[in-house]
């Protein structure tokens, strides 16, 4: 077998063209159809009036467009996507961080504590959505029990069913999940702190906050600035969480632009008006996407020399 | 993330930084303090933890409870034991169908994933063929396109071409939506090893098939198995891809499932809950069997693109 094979470079790289060709197609083929295609696709229906049954929509040019930015509630879920964005980047990563370093100096039983915390994570948001819901409960809920108990009845309401608070209460849901994968990735980026620094820094009688300030954030920023990413970016496309908890209601009070496009594809048959609000996500997404990544590189660039 | 419990891991507290380790065990005044710290740093980390699972435990306590209970005291914490809500979900509540389903869609698609991305990440690591960074971009651009930006259309195209409301399409969709990552995963660890490996192995007369096969393939079987618990708690939580191209509800999962379940008109707690606790089970089980694994799946999940 061996004496067959000639071993020259020429042969070499045609053998390897030859695999690779082969290794690739299978994962090119669904790809292509499964994916650029329907992307592609989505162009073609943004410049349509596609009701999901017609043989031939009509081509309608940019009014779906037009509709997009007129439409009074494409502002209003974008508006519920900014507050879920600066809350629940900021929280999770203030909470996360603060989970780390709690964690970071613990030896003994320090797993416990990170399975614990990280779990909620990894729960399908569907049975996250149902638990807290009965925490939300407007009478026999945890939180309102609670409230109760320590004498702020006052406060009690029915949190999903609430037009004011519906909102805040999936996002603080979101954010209880959210918090432990943040705080996995600080501790992980905790492990690369150069200690002889925070030794430093003691030194100079800087207290602890200083030196979480000065000191740990500027060496964990790449990492800080990933988790952002993250979040920042999962924040214009958030579904599932607020789908289940609230469906978006009470009244559109808890759209996002993910309800909104959901509800107007599939439950209106306005499937052109919806896939014209995806594409907004999308468009907002990427850029978002790209620039903090941009940003991740050079910093971490710079943190090695 | 293991070397966390390694117990040379310098502490952030203030008599261990600063004032060396063996310094403290002389017995300086420093010991006491640092004691009282650590102790702390307990009571709250436990606490914590409590409050974070809290809503994990209201799930087991009320899923075990009897249904007379769990209709006076809906959500009081183990006021009673029974297996009547696990009886009636499986039986009553077609959960056994859901399991069923569940299984059917999670692991062909985790397969699938697994086959594609070692084969592709493979061929762009290290087997140069005509077009290929063209096609590992296309690939890739799933990591930065939200699924809202085709889902839409991929709705009509899997209906034109018979696929929806079928185990095969929805397994091909989670398939093509862990495709992005898993090549990307698996590009990376292919990436890592020696070319001297592929070298040595030419020069004695091995083919590009037996390279990859015999030699690279056994190197990354790490990687394989945590992309793998990774993808399938990830297609096992996946509702929105059921959730649209199953509409009919013939092949409805447990997550879709319990969604159907909460929007009934009078909604059984007891069951609902005993149902949430099958959906999370196999997600508890794989979390706590592969922690290692799905802690690094879903760190580098965050630092992908």
């Amino acid at each position: 077998m061996a004496t067959l094979r000639s071993t020259s470079p020429r042969v070499t790289r045609r053998a390897q063209a030859r695999l690779g060709v082969l290794l690739v197609a299978p994962l090119m083929v669904l790809t292509i159809i499964f994916f650029v295609f329907p992307l592609l696709s989505s162009l073609y229906y943004s410049v349509i009036s596609y009701d999901g049954v017609s043989a031939d929509p009509p081509f309608v040019g940019l009014a779906n467009f037009v509709q997009l930015f007129t439409d009074a509630e494409v502002w209003h879920a974008l508006g519920n996507n900014l507050i879920w964005i600066v809350i629940g980047t900021i929280s999770p990563l203030v909470i996360g961080l603060v989970f780390a370093l709690l964690l970071w100096t613990v030896k003994r039983g320090s797993r416990y504590y990170r399975l614990a915390l990280f779990f909620p994570y990894v729960m399908p948001g569907i049975a996250i959505g149902i638990v807290w819901g009965w925490i939300y409960d407007p009478i026999n809920g945890w939180l309102n029990v609670a409230l109760r108990a320590v004498g702020l009845g006052a406060l009690t309401t029915g949190w999903l069913g609430n037009p004011s608070t519906a909102l805040f209460a999936v996002l603080a849901t979101a954010i209880w999940a959210t918090c432990g994968f943040v705080m996995l990735i600080f501790l992980s980026a905790l492990q690369n702190v150069d200690m002889e620094l925070i030794d430093a820094a003691r030194l100079d009688r800087a207290n602890a906050v200083q030196r979480v300030q000065h000191v740990i954030l500027p060496q964990i920023m790449p990492v800080f600035l990933m988790v952002t990413t993250v979040t920042l970016v999962g924040g214009f496309s958030v579904f599932d969480i607020v789908f289940i908890m609230t469906g978006g209601g009470p009244a559109n009070a808890s759209d996002v632009l993910g309800t909104y496009a959901f509800t107007n594809a599939f439950q209106l048959n306005q499937i052109s008006y919806g896939t014209v609000i995806a594409l907004l996500i999308t468009a907002l997404s990427i850029p978002c996407a790209v620039a903090l990544n941009r940003l991740q590189r050079r910093l971490s660039l710079e943190g090695m020399g | 993330m293991t070397r966390l419990e390694d117990p040379a891991l310098p502490a952030l507290d203030d008599a261990a930084v600063g004032v060396s380790a063996a310094v403290t065990k002389v017995g300086r005044p420093g010991r006491g303090r640092r004691r009282l710290n650590t102790a702390g740093q307990h009571v709250l980390l436990a606490a914590l933890s409590l409050l974070w699972l809290a809503p994990i435990i209201l799930i087991v306590s009320t899923a075990l409870k009897t249904r007379a209970d769990v209709q006076s005291n809906p959500f009081g914490l183990f006021s009673s034991f029974s297996f009547e809500n696990l009886v009636a979900a499986w039986t009553g509540g077609q959960f056994s169908d859901y399991l069923l389903n569940s299984i059917l869609l999670s692991i062909p698609s985790t397969l699938l994933i697994l086959l594609l991305s070692t084969m592709g990440g493979y061929a762009f690591a290290r087997l140069p063929f005509p077009g290929r960074t063209a096609a590992f971009y296309t690939v890739i651009l799933g990591l930065l396109v939200p699924f809202f930006a085709f889902m839409i259309p991929l709705y009509f195209q899997l209906r034109s071409m018979g696929l929806l409301d079928t185990l095969v399409g929805v397994d091909l969709v989670l398939t093509v939506t862990g495709l992005p990552f898993g090549t990307f995963f698996m590009r990376a660890f292919f990436l890592d090893l020696p070319a001297e490996l592929e070298q040595s192995a030419r020069v004695d007369g091995a083919g590009e098939w037996q390279i990859f096969w015999r030699i690279m393939l056994p190197l990354v079987r790490s990687g394989i198995t945590g992309l793998g618990v990774f993808t399938f708690i990830q297609t096992w939580n996946n509702f929105l891809v059921p959730l649209l191209y199953l509409p009919g509800g013939g092949f409805r999962p447990l997550t879709t499932g319990l969604l159907q379940f909460t929007s009934g008109r009078q909604i059984d707690i007891g069951p609902l809950a005993a149902a949430t606790l099958i959906t999370i089970l196999p997600v508890v089980i794989v979390f706590l069997v592969m922690q290692r694994q799905v802690a690094q799946g879903f760190i580098s999940g965050a630092v992908k693109g």
